[in-house]
């Protein structure tokens, strides 16, 4: 193995360190473990946005859409179908990968602007069935009535709801498949041509490439994960929040990435934590946090476009 | 049979019209230079040939198969590789890196989601053979979009081979070089023509480079057909010397 | 009965989708020229609505009405020449982000400044008085919003068609590049040209004060409806968005009198529809996509 090859293995152990031993580190830095689970699920979901965003460089800015669904799916699931976790989790996954495919299949034909507009449309159009479908969403109050199961390994439970830390490594455990699979797909052929076609989806297209049909898997897997990141996060809070799926909520997610480096595979997470730390204390002392996290916004894109970690040039997954 | 086969074809955008009825057939092995002043519909041509939009009128038949309607990725998969004018290459990547994604379609991995040792071995292998044939064997871990000119423009060749082509077209080759780049470029597309027997389609403006090359030559003007013919009897066509000859360096 | 329902909201529609145009008209005019998504939009009609507010004391209503959306232009000018102009030619997610947060900013600011109570706006008396007692929805204050809408947009047509700044507007929609080698100051043009679409923005936040009452909120629910007018009438077509935010707003208003529920959702059938069917929308024209 090359320096190179070394270097990164020990930054992928400093941070799978950090992630595990979270609950033990934070408690004396004034933090909490629920912070760090809904740091870490926001992070899944900015990393996921970010599968489309930096690395096929589709400019998804609705995605907070699939991210809700699954926020309903899983709490639908434990509320009307079975008292599982694991079922409402892929419940949600599915819910919002498949929508993802059915709407990508509208939409991947158009770029730039037009594909952002269109994405941010449909948003709004499941946050407006989550609102009018009060009788099954709950309307402006949310999805509630649920909570997440302890799960059952046959020889013993794990109870993940009254236990934070327990939660956090289950959250974590989930994590790691998520972002394992991301790793895995974004390092093989396929992977290489999403890739290909942020850096020059012309040339793909002349190098055998059928774009399209390759921006909507990505698309599809990307809205796959989000749904996974918004299950998992109906499950933090035992409740499912239309603002969920608010294009807002999109804006949010577009910011991770972009603030913690768009062109990095951990910089959406690093961005996740910024801004939840960041939004948790703008609001905790003053009343204008909203001011402050729109100027956020503005600073950031100008001055910092290329986030925490967009100082390396080039991405290797 | 002909690799290529180009049938009277029209292009029109409204009321323009860009290529006019426009026959041409390209032999296995042959390398034909496509040459006319600036807006004679060159470019339009090629990008028929390529797929970049649908002719107007006529066909394009391909290894035998009519494919005037079939998308650009297809003909690529079919045997069809194009360079362009202004090198159309993955500036941040490394050579290797470019050229491996494209040996990767064209061993048909495009859609996998992993790849074994052996396979990747012989991915490896084949980038290593396609970028010494076209002289970049040194510079394999450089950043493509870091490269000189005319090594951008290899390494855009080399993408096209790692394809696996039957057909080479190759869009104003040496556009933007200087003399010494040129001779480079020019000697590779004489290799790649007369040892590794690729069938090549170019677009030239520099008439040295044709001459050098070309077993036939044909003459677009204002989207029609001028001339087709051996360098020697296009240099003796009067009409075509008086047009065309004369501008060239 | 039935006929007088149907009048009733299909006028009604005319008179949102009046509303619909004027919004998504400056918010297209900003998106063919500069492609340029701005999600502040919103943010500035509220602007509009509150300087028109704070000066009606001194200038009266019909000061108000000229001078506010020109004030809020003059904002609009400031910040694309701060704020947006750094962003041209980068990826257009940047602007996009920018305007984002913009909105956020707007939204508190004027919370902060005026208090987040709704304030209550006073219009002429004259003006309030509904047209007679069988068309009694249609008041004075409504005919007046949809007169000025029509000048507006008269107005705008006429200026892009004849004016010197509109010639060229419309010329660097469609190849900017040729518009700049022509010597043209690009910069000055698209600032000039945001600066329009912002007037725009502020004579409706002048106008929805009088209708709805005046709240830092009251953009954010005619960003999308503007959105979905591009989107349906097509992107790079002015008369398009124009149709398309008259049809959404008609389409809206009729579906009030069977299915009161979805009268929103209709227009989001409606986009679903058109890209399905006609994605360059009804006006727009092929490869205007990307």
């Amino acid at each position: 193995m090359n320096a190179e090859q070394i270097r990164k293995l020990i930054v992928l152990m400093a941070i799978w360190a950090a992630l595990l031993l979270a609950p033990y580190w934070m408690a004396p830095l004034g933090g909490y473990t629920a912070l760090a689970t809904r740091v870490l699920v926001l992070g899944l979901a900015a990393m996921s946005l970010n599968f489309l965003l930096g690395f096929t460089g589709v400019l998804s800015f609705g995605h907070a859409a699939y991210f809700g669904l699954g926020a309903y799916g899983a709490g639908l699931t434990l509320k009307f179908l079975a008292l599982s976790t694991p079922l409402a989790l892929v419940a949600g996954m599915l819910l919002g990968g498949i929508c993802g495919a059915i709407l990508g299949l509208l939409i991947v034909r158009r770029r730039g602007v037009y594909f952002a507009m269109v994405t941010i449309a449909f948003g709004q159009v499941f946050y407006y069935i989550a609102f009018q479908w009060s009788s099954l969403t709950g309307g402006d109050d949310g999805l509630r009535g649920f909570s997440r199961q302890p799960i059952d390994f046959g020889l013993f439970k794990l109870d993940i709801l009254t236990n934070a830390n327990n939660f956090y490594y289950f959250v974590l455990f989930c994590f790691a498949l998520a972002v394992g699979a991301m790793g895995f797909i974004l390092r093989s052929p396929f992977g290489r041509t999403m890739i290909a076609i942020r850096e020059n989806e012309r040339r793909s297209r002349f190098l055998g490439i059928p774009v399209e049909r390759h921006i909507w898997i990505a698309f599809t897997l990307s809205c796959f994960f989000m749904g996974l990141a918004g299950a998992l996060y109906a499950l933090v809070n035992n409740f499912a929040d239309p603002r969920g799926l608010h294009y807002s909520q999109s804006g949010d997610f577009v910011m991770m990435a972009v603030m913690g480096g768009m062109r990095s595979f951990w910089g959406p997470l690093l961005g996740a934590t910024v801004f939840v730390v960041l939004q948790d204390y703008l609001s905790s002392v003053t009343v204008n946090w909203m001011s402050f996290v729109g100027l956020l916004f503005v600073l950031v894109v100008l001055f910092f476009p290329r986030g925490l970690l967009g100082f390396f040039q080039r991405s290797k997954a | 049979m002909n690799v290529l086969e180009i049938n009277n074809v029209t292009k029109r955008f409204g009321n323009l019209v860009a290529v006019r009825d426009v026959s041409l057939s390209v032999a296995p092995g042959e390398l034909c230079a496509i040459i006319g002043p600036n807006g004679a519909g060159k470019t339009t041509f090629f990008n028929l040939i390529s797929g970049y939009f649908p002719p107007t009128a006529g066909s394009i038949i391909f290894d035998g198969q009519d494919i005037t309607r079939l998308a650009t990725h297809e003909r690529v998969v079919r045997g069809m590789a194009r360079t362009f004018q202004i090198t159309e290459i993955f500036p941040e990547l490394t050579v290797f890196e470019n050229v491996r994604i494209a040996a990767e379609v064209s061993s048909g991995y495009r859609l996998r989601p992993w790849i074994n040792r052996t396979e990747a071995a012989q991915v490896h292998e084949h980038v290593e053979e396609t970028l010494k044939l076209v002289g970049l064997e040194t510079k394999t871990d450089r950043l493509v979009g870091e490269l000189a000119h005319g090594d951008q423009r290899a390494a855009e060749i080399a993408m096209a081979l790692a394809l696996k082509p039957h057909l080479l077209l190759l869009d104003e080759p040496t556009a933007g070089m200087g003399d010494q780049e040129t001779y480079q470029i020019t000697q590779l597309i004489r290799r790649l023509h007369r040892d590794s027997n690729y069938t090549i389609v170019l677009i030239e403006h520099d008439m040295r480079v044709v001459f050098h090359l070309a077993d036939r030559i044909c003459v677009l003007d204002q989207g029609k057909m001028l001339a087709q013919g051996t360098p020697q009897e296009i240099a003796a066509n009067e009409t075509v010397q008086a047009a065309y000859l004369g501008y060239a360096a | 009965m039935m006929t007088q329902l149907l009048l009733f909201n299909v006028t009604n529609g005319l008179i949102i989708g009046a509303f619909y145009v004027l919004m998504a008209l400056g918010l297209s005019l900003i998106l063919n020229l500069s492609n340029v998504i701005n999600f502040a939009h919103g943010g500035f009609l509220v602007i509009g609505g509150y300087i028109a507010y704070t000066i009606t004391p001194y200038v009266g209503f019909w000061g108000a009405l000229l001078l506010a959306p020109l004030l809020t232009a003059i904002i609009g000018l400031a910040v694309e020449r701060v704020l947006i102009r750094p962003l041209y030619g980068r990826d257009p997610l940047y602007s996009l982000l920018l305007t984002f947060g913009l909105a956020f900013m707007i939204e508190d600011g004027t919370r902060f400044i005026w208090g987040p109570q709704g304030k209550p706006v006073t219009i002429p008396p004259f003006l309030a008085q509904p047209l007679s007692n069988e068309l009694f929805f249609i008041t004075g204050y409504r005919l007046f919003m949809v007169a000025v809408v029509m000048i507006a947009v008269a107005l705008l047509f006429l200026l892009l068609r004849y004016t010197r700044l509109g010639v060229r507007i419309r010329a660097g929609t469609l190849d900017l590049e040729t518009v700049a080698a022509l010597g043209i100051n690009v910069r000055m043009l698209r600032s000039l040209n945001f600066a329009v679409g912002i007037f725009l923005a502020g004579l409706s936040g002048v106008l929805a004060a009088g209708q709805l009452g005046l709240e830092p909120t009251m953009g954010t629910g005619l960003l999308m409806p503007s959105f979905i007018a591009i989107i349906v009438g097509g992107i790079g077509s002015l008369p398009g968005t124009l149709v398309g935010g008259l049809l959404i707003g008609v389409a809206s208003g009729v579906t009030a009198v069977f299915f009161p529920a979805a009268s929103e959702a209709v227009i989001y059938v409606m986009m679903a529809v058109i890209l399905l069917t006609r994605p360059r929308g009804l006006f727009g024209e092929e490869g205007m996509m990307s």
